[in-house]
């Protein structure tokens, strides 16, 4: 065991830092959240995008040969935490869906064509897993692509489609056998999102209005829904085996649910509310002296400790090329049930003044604190809901049977690791 | 930053495991409790005859001069099968010992706890029971070349089957700078031990000096950090303690459920008992990384005070709710006194109260964040003031 970062992991994240110093001032972040938000990706964040990229920061754990830097995972986790906590929460590429799904399952001329231009932040994925009657269930998925001679044609909608605004690409788990049921018989598409016949509608999230501030934990403020009428894409986007959708999309999923995001958007409110308290001055002595308050504090700092260290178990394990158990699923619950429950609690540290949104006088630093208890719940149920993720915890760690059905027992499953 | 085991901490891991599971049985355990040293005397000897007790100890004494990280280990295991020994009362003063001690006292003393022929015991809390060093009253003074100790020490674990006991006292005024420790002849005129029984029916006792003496060459070093280790050892190994017992009752009371059959199927089939079963299987997890960081530091001569303190609070909490999921999950049958689980229980209880409870540890946690200039970000080297520790 080793807990701390080597001296090598030390100094890129100085380097990093210094980085973000120099290069990352407010005209990069405004952009960046105006891209979020739809508009096209204006000039100061396209020249940092292009820095990142010549730095080989952009993809520092994917291999050489498609243009990263064939480094390690820690170093990747390194470079992503640093520009959330002290970038204004802008992204770099090098998790999320797509790329390391189609590095797991894709072919040569695949890997040619989009992992370059993920590095260059050209291609963006959307995920197109949930559909409005399915999302926790996921392998009710009901939009079909029907392969007609070189071409599929797809027909469905997809639901909570984050990004899909901005994306080039939807990652789309479709079904392309219709006698199929359940698992068998879904595939993986690479859409192009300017294929003729594909919609994108926004769906505003509970914090969105008025805005929330820019330091808001929870900043998703806009999804989508995608309808797809007639979508004609050639047979080449379909990534791995026809019928196989579902273990393709589960290797994209583990690398989802976990890593720096994950764990920064639970616990970013331990130390803001901490930071809060100590420079208050006067006006939050009474709150620093409370042994309740004090008490509360400990307890949700150790908390979001011990979420750090899962994360840090995440990229051990990632690092290490062992295969995945249960560890990411077990971290999908702690992260978001400690955000939730953290946010709950600094409300009531903090009183009324917490529930003041963004647009109100009298907020406490801009309504950051009202603004992420409408958003902290939300992570509990996307990328698979807790409830899942714990029937997964059981099934896969504990070797627990299968709910409702009365079988052997079934032997301990483990993903494969993404070569 | 890697922190699952490496090859060699696997290996000394599974190795301890194999051995206690085949000796330490639920039997043994239960002998143990009825009989009067409160422990398994066999099992001691060949536990030293195999050379656990000093894996940590330095080589020069006998023992292996590995780093703490791995009796940490053994400490996980040794918590799994509640193995009826007092190691943790030998260890801990024996760790403090190699650190602070003279080289005559080291040599007097280490040879014998490597190989079992020397137990020991450590003594801190007092009437109170509060975890804190500015509960501590027991007066000594100097009386030509002597210590006389006056004062009462409670839950004492081991002192009476210990050959000595590492006590800490005042010598003078309040504060940390008169804060001693010094090693007593149990068998010193004046002492008077009185057994307690705690949950766990392993040996504690309240301890009573009248005008004990004690040679003055028996203070083991000078300073505050003797009583600093001495707490940190205590509290980041009893944790061990707790989470290997929590995580074995987990496995035994899954497999429990598993086979149970209510409704026409396995219990282990219905969400609200594999929902459980998850929360406890995070609960033991994230104990087990809290401590094994906190102990890592330690073995790294890194501050760890805030680390120990942050995985003896979550795992007071987080053991114990497991400890109790596991007596949910077996039902009626669980709360007869014949059935084991109860055995785990009893201990993990127990030793959630010893070495600082949840609301002392957070309040030095508390400190390090709310009363420590700059600013906070997790992952931070974290400090205290020393004077936070009084």
């Amino acid at each position: 065991m080793d807990f701390a970062f080597s001296d090598d992991d030390e100094t890129l994240r100085a380097n990093v830092k210094a980085f973000i110093q120099e290069h990352v001032n407010d005209d990069v972040v405004r952009e960046f959240r105006e891209f979020r938000e739809g508009q096209p990706r204006g000039p100061h964040l396209t020249a940092v995008y292009e820095k990142l990229r010549v730095r080989g920061w952009a993809a520092i754990s994917w291999p050489k040969k498609y243009g990263g830097q064939g480094g390690t995972r820690i170093a990747q986790y390194l470079v992503e935490e640093e520009f959330l906590r002290e970038a204004g929460g802008l992204r770099v590429a090098g998790g999320g869906t797509g790329a390391p799904a189609i590095l797991a399952s894709g072919t040569e001329a695949q890997k040619d064509a989009y992992i370059p231009g993920s590095i260059a932040s050209q291609v963006v994925f959307c995920q197109g897993y949930s559909e409005p009657h399915c999302g926790t269930d996921l392998a009710g998925v009901r939009c079909r692509a029907m392969r007609q001679g070189d071409k599929y044609v797809i027909n469905g909608q997809k639901i909570f489609t984050t990004n899909a605004q901005n994306a080039s690409h939807i990652f789309l788990l479709a079904r392309t056998d219709p006698e199929s049921r359940r698992q068998a018989g879904l595939s993986v598409l690479l859409v192009p999102m300017n294929t003729p016949g594909i919609t994108v509608r926004a769906l505003w999230t509970v914090q969105s209005d008025p805005p929330a501030p820019v330091n808001t934990t929870y900043g998703e403020i806009r999804t989508n829904e995608v309808f797809f009428d007639n979508v004609e894409v050639p047979a080449s986007c379909l990534l791995g085996e026809e019928g196989d959708g579902w273990s393709v999309a589960q290797r994209g999923l583990n690398l989802d649910r976990v890593g720096a995001w994950r764990y920064l958007i639970s616990v970013h409110l331990d130390e803001d509310v901490v930071n809060y308290l100590k420079e208050g001055g006067e006006a939050t002595a009474h709150l620093r002296d409370d042994a309740a308050v004090r008490n509360t504090i400990a307890d949700l700092w150790t908390e979001g400790q011990m979420c750090r260290l899962m994360t840090m178990r995440s990229i051990s394990i990632d690092h290490s090329g062992k295969p995945f158990v249960y560890e990411g699923a077990a971290e999908k619950v702690t992260g978001p049930e400690h955000g939730v429950r953290a946010t709950e609690a600094i409300s009531q540290i903090l009183g009324p003044h917490a529930q003041l949104l963004s647009s109100s006088r009298y907020t406490l630093e801009k309504g950051v604190f009202a603004h992420n208890l409408l958003g902290a719940f939300q992570s509990a149920v996307n990328h698979g809901s807790v409830q899942v993720m714990r029937d997964q915890v059981a099934r896969k760690a504990l070797n627990m049977p299968r709910s409702g059905i009365k079988t052997a027992r079934k032997t301990t499953q483990q993903d494969e690791k993404p070569s | 930053m890697n922190v699952l085991l490496d090859d060699d901490e696997e290996l000394i891991k599974s190795s301890a495991g194999e051995f206690l599971l085949a000796e330490a049985t639920p039997e043994v355990v239960r002998a143990a409790e009825i009989d009067p040293l409160r422990y398994a005397k066999a099992l001691w000897d060949k536990f030293a005859g195999l050379g656990w007790l000093g894996i940590s100890l330095p080589e020069a004494y006998g023992g292996q001069g590995l780093p703490l990280s791995y009796t940490g280990l053994v400490f996980e295991e040794l918590g799994r099968h509640i193995a009826p020994l007092p190691v943790h009362a030998t260890l801990v003063p024996a760790l403090v010992i190699a650190k602070h001690a003279s080289e005559s006292q080291k040599q007097a003393l280490l040879p014998s706890v490597i190989d079992g022929s020397l137990m020991l015991s450590w003594a801190l809390q007092e009437q109170g029971g509060r975890w804190a060093t500015d509960a501590v009253h027991m007066q000594g003074r100097m009386e030509g070349d002597h210590v006389v100790l006056n004062g009462t020490k409670h839950f004492v674990d081991n002192f009476g089957n210990a050959d000595k006991c590492l006590v800490v006292f005042r010598m003078g005024s309040a504060g940390n700078s008169s804060l001693r420790a010094i090693l007593v002849d149990t068998h010193s005129q004046g002492i008077q031990a009185e057994e307690l029984v705690p949950t766990s029916k392993d040996r504690e006792d309240l301890v009573r000096f009248e005008n004990v003496r004690v040679p003055k060459e028996n203070l083991v070093g000078q300073n505050m950090a003797v009583i600093s280790d001495l707490m940190d050892y205590a509290a980041a190994f009893y944790t061990c303690l707790m989470e290997g017992a929590a995580r074995r009752a987990m496995e035994v009371s899954v497999a429990y459920v598993n086979e149970r059959e209510a409704f026409g199927q396995s219990i282990g089939a219905f969400q609200a008992i594999q929902h459980m079963a998850a929360d406890m299987l995070n609960g033991v997890d994230g104990t087990q990384l809290l401590m094994r960081e906190a102990i890592w530091h330690m073995s790294q001569g890194l501050p760890a005070r805030v680390e120990v303190a942050q995985a003896k609070s979550f795992g007071n909490v987080k053991c114990m709710m497991v400890a109790r999921c596991c007596q949910q999950l077996h039902g009626g049958i669980g709360f007869i006194l014949d059935t084991d689980i109860n055995l785990w229980y009893r201990r993990v209880a127990s030793w959630s109260m010893r070495a600082g409870t949840t609301y002392e540890h957070r309040q030095l946690i508390a400190s390090s964040l709310l009363d420590m200039p700059g600013k906070v970000r997790l992952g931070m080297l974290q400090t205290v003031h020393e004077s936070t520790l009084a």
